[in-house]
């Protein structure tokens, strides 16, 4: 009976989309963190009998034809890239980006990758790092005993050095963009990597060309909507229920087939 | 009395695909932009039937087709800019390697060359063939015509990156479901541009699939699955009946 193998693929998706949900609720105060979704379109169908099929040599068409569908498959779960909450924080090595584009982080094995996440601080040698300890692109080295630690809306980084009053720009922050943001991959640790289908990194500087503000002393928190995320929740698990009993009905019609031989 | 069990088969048959076409359509229950399938089933008339001189025809059960509820499903509102809801009757017009075919899963995307595409990589089409973006582009505006205009770069006015195709058919069940939320339009199905359909921007188009209707068709359908054996089960105990006592020789 295909109906069970149809209902299995809907329960299937929805333990997916439970998985989904799930994560984003994990992750509700991550900051930076960009909420997935579950997206699902019907599997191939079977067309028994062909819709426009004609009946008569007169041109008669048959106005509706036999369709079994097949189930329910995942396309994607993609992230959606919309501008989360900025919470200011008052830490003057916290950042957030208003608008588009990612912060570029130099990985151990000499890659890059691209974060939303501006909860930086200072390492050993005054360089500007992550909290994983990994260093913000172009590393930027804070100078001793400097006071006045300030970020402008392009990315721009300046400091008081010490016995000096006036404010010197020791650098200047890289903000990529990407045409495909959906197309970045997540790669844990707040972070994402390029790939074929994101399309090259455009390295740029805040508030041009399309990439957005700089905001020091904020973070930004996930896009996750509670509401949203308890709502779809409820949705799937309920899809998932009924796709249970569709299994059970057509259990139970076999069952009733088998009955009948003695 | 093999025209009973043959009329009883017919009508399992027809209630197993019945039963089919509910689970698609409870599958797809959170598929977006999905369109809930409903049975057809008309009598089909015999007249081979034996051993009955008074009324020699036998009405038998046969699903004859799948019509697609085309009704609008629930609006659910993302606040993501590429996703769109099409308000009213209307189809996006989607180029594929097997031809164009109509969806209203209006979940896109843009890919690596900023093409706009569904969630397959399928190119969307607006009146002039795909809309690309530029790299600078942001601030996707999508108006309730189709019009899509961008701010580039570091531009305070508006760019316009084309307008969305959006078609409607005179006839909606000339639309063969395709897989993936999308139809395929059977020859002689003209594509028409669409008057009375809106774009709604930041919202996605749920399936239509009413849960509770599908719950209480799929009763329906294991309850009469069932009574039907029942009425085959009487045959087949009447026919074992007739065999016992015919067959009891007296002594």
């Amino acid at each position: 009976m295909r109906a069970l193998s149809t209902a299995a693929t809907g329960m299937m998706a929805m333990q997916l989309n439970v998985q989904v949900i799930a994560n984003n609720l994990a992750n509700m105060t991550t900051t930076g963190y960009k909420r997935q979704r579950a997206e699902f379109t019907d599997l191939l169908y079977d067309h028994v009998t062909r819709l426009g099929t004609q009946t008569a040599a007169q041109g008669n068409m048959l106005p509706v034809g036999i369709d079994l569908g097949s189930g329910v498959k995942t396309v994607g779960t993609p992230q959606l890239m919309t501008q989360g909450t900025l919470s200011p924080t008052g830490n003057a090595f916290d950042m957030a980006i208003r608008g588009d584009g990612f912060f570029k982080i130099l990985m151990p094995d000499g890659t890059y990758s691209y974060t939303r996440d501006g909860s930086f601080s200072t390492d050993g040698q005054g360089r500007l790092v992550t909290a994983q300890g990994n260093l913000v692109q172009p590393t930027i080295t804070v100078p001793q005993n400097s006071s006045g630690f300030t970020v402008n809306t392009q990315g721009q980084v300046s400091v008081i050095p010490v016995g000096t009053t006036t404010p010197t720009i020791i650098g200047q922050l890289t903000i990529t963009r990407f045409i495909n943001q959906t197309g970045l991959l997540p790669i844990g640790d707040n972070l994402y990597t390029e790939t074929p289908a994101s399309g090259p990194p455009v390295d740029g500087t805040g508030n041009t060309d399309g990439a957005g503000d700089v905001m020091t002393q904020n973070l930004e928190q996930s896009n996750v909507d509670s509401v949203t995320e308890i709502t779809n929740l409820i949705a799937a698990q309920r899809a998932y229920e009924m796709n249970g009993k569709v299994i059970s009905a057509a259990d139970q019609m076999l069952q009733t087939t088998s009955q009948l031989s003695r | 009395m093999e025209n009973t069990l043959l009329v009883g088969l017919s009508r399992q048959v027809a209630l197993s695909r019945e039963l089919d076409v509910v689970a698609n359509n409870l599958a797809n229950m959170n598929t977006t932009g999905y369109k809930a399938d409903g049975s057809l089933f008309e009598e089909y008339l015999s007249s081979k039937a034996r051993a009955a001189p008074t009324d020699s025809r036998v009405s038998f059960v046969q699903d004859r087709g799948v019509w697609h509820d085309m009704s609008q499903g629930a609006l659910d509102r993302t606040g993501n800019p590429l996703d769109l809801a099409i308000d009213g009757k209307g189809y996006l017009v989607v180029q594929t390697p097997a031809g164009q075919r109509y969806t209203r899963n209006g979940a896109l995307k843009t890919d690596a060359t900023g093409q706009l595409v569904t969630s397959e990589g399928y190119p969307v089409l607006g009146d002039n063939g795909p809309i690309v973006f530029q790299q600078t582009d942001h601030q996707v505006q999508i108006s309730r015509d189709g019009t899509i205009s961008v701010r580039e770069g570091a531009s305070n006015a508006d760019a316009a990156r084309g307008h969305l195709r959006v078609v409607t058919f005179a006839n909606p069940q000339q639309l063969q479901k395709y897989g993936s939320s999308s139809f395929t339009a059977i020859q002689g199905a003209q594509p028409q541009p669409a008057q009375d359909a809106g774009i709604i921007q930041g919202s996605i188009e749920q399936s239509n699939v009413r849960s509770v209707v599908e719950m209480s068709r799929m009763i329906e359908i294991t309850r009469s699955y069932t009574q039907v054996a029942g009425i085959l089960q009487q045959q087949g105990d009447m026919g074992q009946q007739s065999i016992d006592k015919l067959a009891d020789i007296p002594n």
